[in-house]
């Protein structure tokens, strides 16, 4: 579940939806003035939400990437959440950061999980030099506002790109055994505008497809997540 | 254009007493035999005493035959089947193209040791796994010995944790056979495979329902199919060719664009369509490979001792 870094008492209201992953975001959901605070406060959040027993990724801005690494490892944190990697180098120089910061503030060594999810042309190409390039990667994720930006497609009708792209992401997740994350949005309802009935449908369309979990832009999508995702 | 005849491919175990009667009853052009490794004796020398008149059983109706190894094993099991009267191998879960050279290297040795022409027996792939999927061309560009891609559909959505029911409207699988197809021809091979929902149920399904399966894994750009039922084989040696009704009217393009050339012309009308020169290429393509499934028939015929349908 997707929670606005900046917004403390919004980021906490989680407790009511109960995701299995609480994922701080430094990208989409926080406006660009919000984004120095965001980064200042999400160390309490972190302590707070790690500490509840609920697993804590954060969500980095691919541009401010490393500022928002250091922004956020602290212990309670389970993951970073790397959104468009590009170049096997740019996730092993992550897992460098992580590695020294990990040292630095205490958390325990190696424990820090990278999730990435794919947006890009290269990033699917690659995306088994992309999984390889950390142990720390426990997970690959089909990413979908910057996919569709970058690749082009108008996402109508049966939108079968979408569906090419799923595969290639679950195939590298199993052959390397990560976790395949994505959901089959069907187009005109899917992130933040899907209906409860359609977000189910995604994520048991997903679940049959091989993957076992996506990220839920609203915290109305977490129960019929959940709900698709369970056999 | 395939580059064998081989559009049913039936596997069967050796251990089966009816090897013999299935295999020739079965009119499949090829014959896929399977082996279980006895826990009560040595296996290797088990295997060795029976597969010499397995392979001839199995080729007894004019069959190909090839031998399903497993790619983690294969040393020791290419020793143990590997004889004359082999046309390869059918190796399953492999995982990269390492396996694929080293079984190319026993091959090579057992060749020589065993009186079988070098270089001669092929290497055929079942895709099972998901690091199969994703290495594919490295695995058909391992060896020149490589002939087909086969996606063991249901094993493959086990590795894959996808549903092996086909409840989903759309084919789960479709981009990876794709993939298949396109990468087994890229190096001169090709692909296996039957249409969805068929390719996962397996089932034995009625003569109608596999007939439009089998045009539609055709046309997809399979060259054949394995067929776990003796009742899918009639089905796939007359669907993975060309129809007679398509061979006719083939026969007919090649005629009335033969006849536009002499008039000067460059694209000709024949039945409401335009004819230019990739329609008389394929016309010509699709005769060639209706010749050879004829003349396939024809061999099996002869070792049927019966004149060609």
């Amino acid at each position: 579940m997707i929670l606005p870094a900046h917004d403390a008492d919004e980021a906490m209201g989680y407790r009511e939806f109960k995701p299995d992953v609480a994922v701080l975001d430094l990208e989409y959901s926080v406006p660009p003035k919000h984004k120095e605070g965001a980064r200042a406060s999400i160390e309490s959040l972190v302590r707070k939400i790690g500490g509840s027993g609920t697993a804590v990724f954060v969500r980095v801005d691919r541009e401010t990437r490393w500022a928002d690494v250091r922004a956020a490892m602290f212990r309670g944190i389970n993951g970073i959440l790397f959104p468009g990697p590009e170049e096997p180098a740019e996730v092993a120089e992550l897992d460098d950061l992580i590695t020294a910061l990990e040292r630095e503030r205490g958390v325990d060594p190696g424990t820090t999980e990278i999730v990435l999810m794919l947006e890009s042309a290269n990033g699917y190409w690659d995306a088994a030099s992309l999984a390889e390039a950390s142990p720390r990667v426990s997970g690959v994720g089909v990413g979908r506002i910057d996919l569709t930006m970058r690749l082009g497609p108008v996402p109508e009708g049966e939108f079968r790109l979408y569906r090419f792209l799923m595969t290639r992401t679950l195939v590298v997740a199993r052959m390397l055994d990560k976790q395949p994350l994505g959901a089959f949005w069907r187009p005109g309802s899917r992130g933040g505008v899907a209906s409860r009935e359609s977000t189910a449908r995604a994520a048991s369309e997903a679940r049959l497809m091989g993957f076992t979990g996506c990220i839920c832009a609203t915290p109305e999508q977490v129960a019929p997540v959940n709900q698709g995702f369970t056999a | 254009m395939p580059r064998y005849i081989r559009r049913s491919s039936y596997p069967l175990a050796i251990e089966d007493p009816q090897l013999a009667e299935k295999a020739y009853g079965s009119w499949a052009d090829a014959i896929i035999l399977d082996f279980t490794r006895r826990a009560d004796r040595d296996w290797q020398q088990d295997l060795k005493s029976r597969m010499p008149a397995a392979i001839h059983d199995a080729a007894r109706g004019g069959a190909e035959v090839f031998v399903r190894i497993n790619s983690g094993a294969a040393a020791a099991e290419l020793e143990s089947t590997i004889f004359s009267g082999i046309t390869g191998i059918v190796l399953r879960g492999v995982p990269g193209a390492e396996d694929i050279q080293k079984a190319s290297q026993c091959l090579d040795a057992l060749e020589q040791d065993r009186g079988i022409v070098g270089g001669s027996l092929e290497i055929d792939v079942e895709i099972d796994t998901a690091a199969g999927v994703w290495r594919s061309l490295e695995i058909a560009r391992a060896s020149p010995r490589f002939g087909t891609f086969w996606a063991n559909e249901q094993v493959l959505c086990k590795n894959l944790g996808m549903s092996s029911d086909p409840v989903l409207e759309f084919e789960p699988l479709e981009y990876i056979k794709s993939q298949l197809i396109t990468v087994a021809t890229s190096v001169g091979g090709q692909a296996q495979g039957m249409s969805y929902p068929l390719s996962l149920t397996q089932e034995d399904t009625g003569e109608d329902e596999l007939r439009k399966a089998v045009r539609r894994a055709r046309d997809t750009g399979f060259k054949g199919a394995v067929c776990p039922h003796a009742s899918w084989i009639k089905a796939c040696n007359e669907g993975f060719r060309p129809s007679p009704e398509e061979t006719a009217h083939y026969v007919k393009v090649i005629e009335v664009f033969a006849e536009g050339l002499k008039r000067g012309m460059a694209s000709v009308p024949m039945d409401g369509k335009m004819i230019d020169v990739p329609v008389d290429l394929r016309a010509k393509l699709y005769l060639e490979w209706a010749r050879r499934a004829q003349a396939r028939d024809e061999e099996k015929a002869r070792a049927h001792g019966k004149p060609a349908a």
